[in-house]
């Protein structure tokens, strides 16, 4: 029995059982959100054109076909956390939601508490807003520094997704293809992109792989209003 | 900046001037001033950090549902074993067993560092998933997430474990290819200035 037929076996009698279906980033995650307005598609974080900021983006409600009329929805409440102890606890956070086609934004602010119930401080030091780009024109503001956008963009995420789903259905026994395909190219994502000064972003610690690199942690969460 | 401000500015934009019907005699003037309510609990329905942690990892929907609802100072401890199982379990598939990888990471080791699913960034380094020199500190628009992660799952200790070698030489694949999806950053052209994305297609 040469290899490809034995792997072939053993992902039919091992990963069917498994009965795993990977999808994407975390586009379609998990069923209770996947395709919901609080499923998060991507997170990304990165130096911006101006170094001393970095770009924090979030992506949500993933797969839009082109012309999909899809917007935020003003009951999700879009969270980015940041740590700068490494007790992965966040000690400050930028809040998103909507309202009447205008993203408000609230932060970097340390939050009163933590965890999975967040309420606005409305009051927090820093606020910002934009109008919700629908079209081709990015509309953006800036307010103490901090550079905004909300809006539909097209996702930067790729991925040969439907190999994979192939692969691990027992379907694809030499695994993925040279070249792939790219099954989000073409589609669009509902995009938050906030430019903030890194003096803003707080303290920093040495990153838990043991690089040395002094680094903070970040994460985004999608909250529904109860 | 402060919300009163904020509120003001928004209703300088949507003041509302509504007239009486036209079978009134009286002509009035009303003034609406805008609700912005942000009160009440947000509650947890989604969480992400690194890019295809609970894709890959969870193996089954209620794994899947009860990750996204897990802080990450907890994520570890409920979460590990379980991704390590997974991890084993997609390559006992494959009749096969894990690699210590790329970055000399045990099985254990990896599957802690990726369970709390946060995503580590350095301000004052280059930032990058992986770009050759510089690891896990940030991650761009172009950035190949997927292969570099399935070169720190799949990849052994060279990399390039699983990608479709001819290990008995007689001209056909005998590994699956399984460290690169063969799709690359190259149909990406994000902007070099804010807010980076691209235009949506088919506007």
């Amino acid at each position: 029995m040469n290899r490809i037929k034995k792997a072939k076996l053993f992902i039919i009698g091992g990963l069917l059982s498994i009965g795993i279906l990977l999808t994407a980033a975390d586009h379609l995650d998990a069923p209770a959100v996947g395709g919901t307005t609080a499923d998060i598609t991507d997170f990304y974080a990165f130096e911006g054109a101006n170094s001393d900021n970095t770009v924090l983006v979030a992506n949500v409600q993933g797969l839009l076909a082109p012309g999909s009329t899809a917007e935020f929805d003003e009951n999700i409440l879009i969270e980015i956390n940041i740590d700068n102890d490494g007790d992965l606890i966040e000690d400050l956070i930028i809040q998103a939601i909507p309202r009447n086609g205008i993203m408000y934004f609230f932060g970097p602010y340390a939050p009163t508490t933590t965890g999975l119930n967040s309420v606005i401080n409305e009051d927090a030091q820093y606020l910002g807003q934009v109008k919700i780009s629908k079209g081709t024109n990015a509309i953006t503001s800036s307010f103490n520094g901090i550079s905004y956008f909300a809006g539909l963009r097209e996702d930067p995420f790729f991925f040969d997704s439907s190999q994979f789903n192939a692969i691990i259905g027992g379907m694809a026994p030499s695994g993925f293809n040279n070249p792939g395909n790219d099954d989000f190219d073409g589609t669009n994502v509902l995009s938050i992109v906030v430019e903030v000064p890194n003096a803003l972003l707080g303290e920093t610690f040495s990153h838990p792989a043991g690089t040395g690199v002094q680094v903070f942690n970040a994460w985004v969460e999608a909250k529904r209003k109860q | 900046m402060k919300l009163n401000n904020l509120k003001y500015i928004a209703a300088t934009f949507l003041v509302v001037i509504g007239l009486t019907s036209c079978d009134n005699d009286d002509v009035g003037v009303t003034v609406i001033t805008p609700i912005l309510d942000f009160s009440g609990t947000f509650v947890q329905e989604d969480q992400m950090g690194r890019p295809g942690i609970n894709t890959v990892f969870s193996a089954t929907p209620e794994i899947e549902n009860d990750f996204n609802v897990t802080i990450p100072s907890e994520q570890g401890a409920a979460f590990q074993s379980l991704f390590e199982t997974q991890l084993a379990g997609l390559h006992s598939a494959f009749g096969a067993t894990y690699e210590n990888n790329i970055l000399n990471l045990d099985i254990t080791t990896l599957t802690t560092l990726l369970a709390s699913d946060v995503l580590q960034v350095a301000p004052d380094e280059p930032t990058t998933y992986f770009d050759g020199a510089n690891v896990l500190t940030g991650r761009t628009l172009t950035d190949d997430v997927i292969d570099v992660s399935l070169i720190l799952l799949f990849g052994g200790q060279t990399g390039d474990r699983f990608n479709g070698q001819d290990t008995n030489n007689d001209g056909t694949p005998d590994l699956p290819i399984l460290v690169t999806d063969g799709v690359s950053a190259a149909g990406e052209t994000p902007l070099s200035m804010f807010p980076y994305l691209e235009v949506p297609h088919g506007i």
